[in-house]
């Protein structure tokens, strides 16, 4: 679909033109919501979030005044990027699968070609995509970054990496069977979809951008940490997340806005980097795990090549 | 040695010496003064300072002033190491959690490499010049607020610095105290820069104080966008004497307060 910039508005332009739009759909990321946040006041018109945050809606009744704020789940990987016969037709070349946006029922009423889903159904897309798609395909990128290859299929291409996602993806379907009691057949073609779509050669989705801010998807709650800690609490040993953990540690990019993960991977000690960079703490289950895996797992890391 | 090489040697020295404090935090008892009654040394501060200069002497071979040691001088004179192992002692003696080991890189006159490390809280802050300011794992600056809104603190002159003048740093205390949210007197230098560095505090400053208490914390203060002033009262005796406000804080700190 083609988007002119005619259509675009500026964020200072937005108050005035908003009331006369059908809703607005804000997907700018996390750690952006705040700052358009403040144009939506006291708006009327739906507002679709599909900011990968559950709780950014709520957040946004609370600043816009807007009762009408839905979550929506866009289940597709956008690359920001194409592959050089295309950028050479146009520079501004983007890949992008056919996906699908599932969005809450409760604005429904816009209807088009959308797939609206209850509550239900929502948390249901909203857990797989947490923990099949994002832990899976962050480690997938750090391990590419290691691989030192430029897109994320081409990490997938290295047989011991492909293994370590999938077997990423296995730890995950069993934490959602067992956390959360979702249905096998659904985790089971969740799980397959997304190791299809890593896999696929055509996406050009490049590792810098699914591995930026490293110590965002190192969180307590992210996707990498809070997964590891997810399988522990259902006595699952996260054996390949751990791996996973330990590639992000190793992320090195100058121009990343958490570049600092490197200083402190190269200057702490790995209990005080566990303790001080990732907040866990000495005799929690992910601490003692990390801590007693440390070296075999870097060497597992560096091993990856051969 | 290049930034990130001596950033990540400050940080290391930091943490090795905050992590002994804190396991120790205990076992000492033995104090003396020095030049006050509040100018107070333990063992353990002698020892943690022993800490970091193992490490920066496997790490680096420049000079270091330390508070305790002194000049330690070595063969690399591009830059010198000053070290506080522990900014904060009186409360660490009386157990209060607000203390810090402070390093800081200095080439000519001003530092290009900070580190304060608060064991207590855990909360290491680092910063170098094109590099950034970070606590912890997260990037930080100053948060720009005007001075009715704002908390401010002071690290005084010791005892024995010019008597006769000690009321009025008093004076300036109340005078800020009473025109904003308050002024605290926190016991650690180190800490109230890096604080404004961080935007819990809209600026702090400090009469005639050792350069190891605070030469890490007024980079840092700097990076993160405070605007900061300084001079050295007395080379001699380490001293030196700084303020550093936010922006919007910076014509009401000239204003109330006179160090130089």
């Amino acid at each position: 679909m083609e988007v002119p910039v005619k259509h675009c508005y500026r964020l200072n332009e937005e108050r005035e033109k908003i009331s006369k739009v059908n809703a607005v759909i804000t997907a700018v990321g996390p750690r952006n919501i705040l700052s358009i946040a403040e144009n939506l006041k006291d708006t009327r018109v739906p507002i679709i979030c599909c900011e990968n945050d559950w709780h950014i809606p709520e957040l946004m009744v609370s600043i816009t005044n807007n009762p009408n704020v839905v979550f929506a789940i866009p289940d597709v990987i956008a690359s920001n990027t194409a592959p050089p016969e295309l950028k050479e037709k146009d520079p501004l070349s983007i890949i992008t699968e056919d996906g699908t946006c599932y969005i809450d029922h409760r604005v429904a009423n816009l209807g088009g070609n959308c797939v609206y889903v209850d509550k239900d159904e929502l948390r249901k897309q909203w857990i797989a995509k947490l923990y099949i798609h994002n832990t899976s395909h962050c480690i997938a990128a750090y391990l590419g970054s290691l691989l030192r290859v430029k897109y994320l299929h081409e990490s997938m291409q290295n047989k011991k990496s492909e293994k370590i996602v999938t077997s990423v993806i296995h730890e995950m379907k069993s934490v959602l069977l067992k956390k959360f009691r979702l249905e096998k057949d659904f985790i089971d073609w969740y799980a397959n979809k997304e190791l299809q779509r890593f896999r696929n050669t055509l996406l050009y989705d490049p590792i810098k951008r699914v591995a930026r801010e490293p110590f965002r998807k190192l969180s307590l709650n992210g996707r990498l940490i809070g997964a590891a800690q997810l399988c522990i609490s259902c006595g699952i040993i996260p054996e390949n997340t751990m791996l996973g953990i330990m590639a992000a540690f190793c992320y090195h990019n100058p121009n990343d806005p958490d570049a600092n993960i490197k200083y402190l991977m190269e200057s702490l000690r790995p209990q005080d980097f566990l303790n001080i960079a990732m907040r866990l703490r000495p005799g929690e289950a992910l601490y003692e795990l990390l801590l007693d895996r440390w070296n075999l797992n870097l060497n597992k890391l560096r091993g990856l090549k051969q | 040695m290049n930034k990130e090489q001596v950033l990540e040697v400050a940080i290391s020295a930091s943490v090795a010496a905050g992590k002994f404090l804190l396991r120790h935090s205990n076992d000492f008892v033995k104090e003396s003064h020095k030049e006050s009654l509040r100018d107070i040394v333990t063992e353990v501060d002698k020892y943690a300072e022993k800490k970091i200069i193992e490490v920066l002497k496997d790490n680096s071979n420049n000079s270091i002033l330390a508070e305790e040691s002194g000049k330690i001088p070595r063969k690399d004179e591009k830059g010198y190491w000053i070290v506080d192992a522990l900014d904060g002692t009186v409360n660490y003696v009386n157990h209060i959690p607000f203390y810090a080991v402070s390093i800081a890189f200095v080439e000519d006159v001003f530092p290009s490499v900070g580190v304060v490390y608060n064991p207590m809280s855990n909360d290491l802050y680092y910063g170098a010049e094109e590099i950034g300011v970070c606590k912890n794992h997260t990037k930080i600056k100053v948060r720009d607020r005007k001075p009715e809104e704002s908390l401010f603190a002071v690290a005084f002159s010791g005892k024995q610095y010019e008597p006769t003048t000690r009321s009025e740093e008093f004076l300036m205390f109340e005078k800020v105290n009473d025109s904003t949210r308050g002024c605290l007197r926190t016991g650690s230098a180190a800490m109230n820069l890096s604080y404004v560095a961080e935007g819990r505090l809209s600026g702090c400053w400090g009469k005639a104080n050792k350069m190891w208490d605070v030469m890490a914390g007024i980079l840092l203060a700097k990076l993160s966008g405070a605007i900061v002033e300084y001079k050295y009262i007395s080379k001699e005796k380490n001293l030196i004497s700084y303020t550093a406000a936010v922006p919007s804080a910076q014509n009401f700190i000239k204003e109330k307060i006179r160090l130089w």
